[in-house]
């Protein structure tokens, strides 16, 4: 059977792994619902591992660095929304080419800077618990003892999803996906909400990632991503483009990825690489149209 | 005559080797209803769009108030007063029409409810009836125009414009819009309206100005007694010899009764449509138990107003679509879910509702197009026997009145007219022609045009071809056919011969209630 203590541990390492899929996926939201297919999430959120990490390193702060990775990440989601807006680029070719472009840069910063060093401790974030929360008997500090970027990225989840549904900023972001016909006449300009949008992704990407390098495990490596922008674009489709929809995708993969920790400890006999196909597959059938019905914004990847 | 409100002088817009606007002068004055006159093509959306700030013009100059207009794009004119109601609509579908209205007018945290009262003070006062919390795809064409409607009029504009507001309207729709003008225009409001029909002109306008080639050709100030002035300046030719078709496209004459034609209804069923339903990807019923009989030498018009089923049933006719049930046969062929190549074998010709997308390719010369389907008969040995294949295509432009350079001119150098003219040729020349599906075949066209496409049509019906002619334009339908099937929703609403007298009965079935 399973004990209180291993769900409070599975629940926990869930939250934990999927927070920086929700923040990229977040970010992802926007800039879909604006109109533009950001396939460089996973590019962004190595850049802001790679910089935040450096910034920490280099200043000893881990607030210079999370500062460090968003500012590191403007040069690239501007670079990616001049191609998808203003050259009119194919989004999905010019995000990947910007994913391989970054994890080359990444690469060779890393081997560089950290060569020889490369098993130094990078200064991290430290976890906190809500008062209360975490004096919860059993539960209080496996699950709710968390770095707080993991608090952060749900405060900004819920702060979307109401700007979403109850401002002029929304209206706009989703009309742009939706009509961009429609904001023009308006006099609103479609162009800038989606630079705007597409910005937006750059720095929740980054936050995700500083998350990923100074804040869950305190180093920085080689492609660290491993994919995780690719499941937070695949969140997106899985939510069906709907804010609360997309959360729980990304909670549901990242409960797939605790399970690889969680299964062999508590015995259960499945080859690991099952286990960690798992996230993956589910994101497969999520882009496969297998789930639900899909409804996509009319105007995603359609250049303005 | 009160004051002028906008003027313009002498303005000139070039794309390119083409004059769009030459030199036009036109003022519109507060409280007026001016009705701006054209064949497609002869400039009227251009004008509106540089009124509108969208383009520049090249030469000459606006003036609104007396002060000089230069917009440099549409917020220059919406912040001085104009609005325009475009041809092709721009709403959000998946929004309400609320959050319609409010996108681009609010900041910050949006107030629905106030914009709501907002819309129930609009609707009352220029009775403009709309729901403010139904989302827009639910609406019907109608309500989307007044939800356009309202969003000019939340701006307290001093001009609106309204481009071709009527085309997509059903005939009760129409009365209902030009009272709305009227409304407007009571209120001080200038109206610009745009159209080609002149029996809207007879009814609402107290100017107008006729365009054509990109010119003023007519002014009048009495525009409901001057009609034939008008229609001789918009397509220069007197009236006497313009065919029935042609007058009825432009909503000028009621067509010829079709008791004549319908007299000896033939027996002999050419193609039969049994039962056809179709569900699409969402699950929505587009076409439900379709079920109707072409008869040898019968033209059948199918009305409505678009998007009720008439696209997903040409497109299951041509090939391109699979019905999820019933049957389509053709002399007794079974042509049901078969592709475009079996379909054309069993003697379909289709002439297709979007012409650029499905009809022709438009990259590729006038022969090319015209004989793509039959290349085998001129080729030998695998080799195109280029010289004959120019020759049977000069021949059959000659015969069509396609007028291009040559049969190597490439397709899209060729008028909209002329390119359906061109598919016609094509599909009209099937050796073992025997059934005609014809989607929308004149839209886009000038008068002209309009009169060859179904002078074609009608000579093939004398061949013994049987017709499915779907069109948006009834007045077209009850010019040329000989029964007339009304769509709503997918569904049939009713039949009955095309005779004008049975028009507000057409009416009536279009917006769904059986007659």
């Amino acid at each position: 059977m399973i004990s209180a203590e291993s769900a409070a541990v599975f629940i926990g390492s869930s939250i934990r792994l999927a927070t920086p899929l929700l923040m990229g996926g977040i970010g992802e939201l926007v800039s879909e619902r604006a109109g533009v297919l950001n396939m460089s999430v996973e590019g962004m959120m190595l850049t802001g591992a790679f910089a935040g990490a450096v910034g920490s390193w280099a200043t000893g702060q881990p607030i210079l660095g999370l500062a460090f990775g968003l500012l590191a990440v403007l040069p690239v989601a501007l670079l990616q929304a001049w191609l998808s807006n203003t050259l009119r680029a194919n989004q999905i070719v010019s995000g990947i080419g910007i994913n391989i472009l970054v994890l080359g840069a990444t690469t060779l910063g890393y081997r560089e800077i950290f060569g020889e060093r490369s098993s130094d401790e990078i200064p991290g974030f430290g976890k906190w618990a809500p008062p209360f929360l975490g004096d919860i008997p059993v539960f209080g500090q496996a699950v709710f003892l968390q770095v707080w970027i993991v608090y952060l990225g749900l405060a900004i989840a819920i702060g979307t999803a109401l700007v979403l549904r109850f401002t002029a900023i929304g209206l706009a972001v989703h009309a742009a996906g939706m009509e961009p016909r429609a904001v023009d006449k308006s006099g609103l300009s479609v162009r800038g909400i989606r630079y705007g949008a597409v910005t937006f992704t750059g720095l929740m990407s980054a936050l995700g990632g500083t998350f990923l390098s100074i804040g869950d495990i305190h180093t920085f490596t080689e492609g660290m991503t491993r994919g995780a922008g690719y499941l937070a674009i695949a969140a997106v489709i899985f939510g069906n483009w709907r804010i609360g929809r997309t959360i729980g995708a990304c909670l549901l993969f990242g409960a797939a990825t605790a399970l690889q920790f969680q299964l062999p400890a508590m015995g259960v006999d499945i080859p690991n690489a099952l286990l960690i196909m798992l996230p993956y597959l589910l994101a497969f059938l999520a882009v496969a149209g297998l789930v639900g019905r899909q409804s996509a914004p009319a105007s995603l990847t359609v250049p303005w | 005559m009160p004051d002028s409100l906008l003027t313009l002088t002498g303005v000139t817009k070039r794309f390119g080797a083409l004059t769009a606007l030459n030199a036009v002068s036109l003022d519109i004055a507060p409280g007026e209803i001016h009705c701006l006159l054209g064949e497609n093509g002869a400039g009227k959306s251009t004008l509106c769009n540089v009124i509108f700030g969208i383009h520049p013009p090249d030469e000459g100059v606006m003036s609104l108030n007396g002060v000089p207009y230069r917009p440099a794009g549409p917020a220059d004119a919406l912040r001085l007063g104009i609005a325009m109601v475009h041809q092709h609509f721009s709403l959000v579908p998946d929004l309400t029409v609320v959050d319609n209205l409010l996108l681009g007018q609010a900041r910050g945290i949006l107030d629905r409810r106030a914009c709501a009262v907002r819309v129930e003070e609009l609707s009352a006062e220029y009775g403009l009836a709309l729901a403010p919390f139904a989302r827009i795809q639910d609406l019907s064409v109608g309500e989307r125009q007044r939800v356009e409607i309202v969003k000019c009029l939340m701006r307290n504009p001093r001009l609106l414009v309204l481009d071709e507001p009527t085309a997509v309207l059903l005939p009760p729709e129409i009365a209902a819009l030009i009272d709305v003008c009227r409304r407007v225009a009571a209120r001080g409001c200038g109206v610009m309206l745009v159209t080609h029909k002149l029996a809207e002109i007879k009814s609402a306008a107290t100017r107008a100005t006729v365009l054509r080639g990109g010119k003023t050709v007519a002014v009048s100030s009495n525009p409901a007694e001057e009609i034939g002035v008008l229609v001789r300046a918009m397509i220069q030719r007197e009236l006497g010899p313009l065919g029935h078709a042609a007058e009825a496209a432009l909503g000028l004459s009621d067509p010829t009764p079709a008791e004549a034609r319908a007299a000896e209804r033939p027996h002999d069923i050419v193609a039969q449509i049994d039962g056809l339903s179709f569900l699409d990807s969402q699950g929505v019923k587009r076409l439900d138990n379709v079920t109707i009989e072409i008869g040898r030498g019968e033209i059948v018009g199918i009305a409505g107003v678009e998007g009720n089923g008439q696209s997903e049933l040409s497109a299951i006719l041509s090939g391109m679509l699979r019905p999820t049930g019933g049957l389509f046969s053709v002399q007794n062929t079974d042509l049901t879910g078969r592709g475009p190549h079996d379909v054309t074998a069993a003697g379909v010709g289709i002439v297709p509702e979007d012409r650029h997308a499905v009809g022709c390719v438009t990259a590729m010369s006038v022969a090319e197009n015209m004989f793509l389907g039959r290349l085998r008969a001129f080729s030998r040995f695998g080799l195109l026997r280029r010289a004959a294949f120019h020759r049977a295509a000069a021949d059959l432009m000659q015969r069509f009145d396609v007028r291009a350079s040559g049969p190597g001119a490439a397709f899209s150098s060729l008028s909209g007219g002329n390119q359906q003219k061109a598919v016609l040729a094509r599909e009209l020349t099937l050796s073992n022609l025997a059934f005609l599906v014809a989607a929308q075949p004149t839209r886009g066209l000038d008068v002209g045009a309009v009169e060859a496409v179904y002078g074609h049509i009608r000579e093939a019906c004398r061949r013994g071809v049987g017709v499915l002619l779907i069109s948006s334009e009834l007045d077209e339908l009850l010019a040329v056919a000989d029964r007339i099937v009304v769509f709503y929703r997918g569904r049939i609403v009713g039949s009955c011969p095309a005779s004008p007298a049975y028009r507000e009965r057409i009416g009536v079935m279009m917006s769904g209630q059986p007659a």
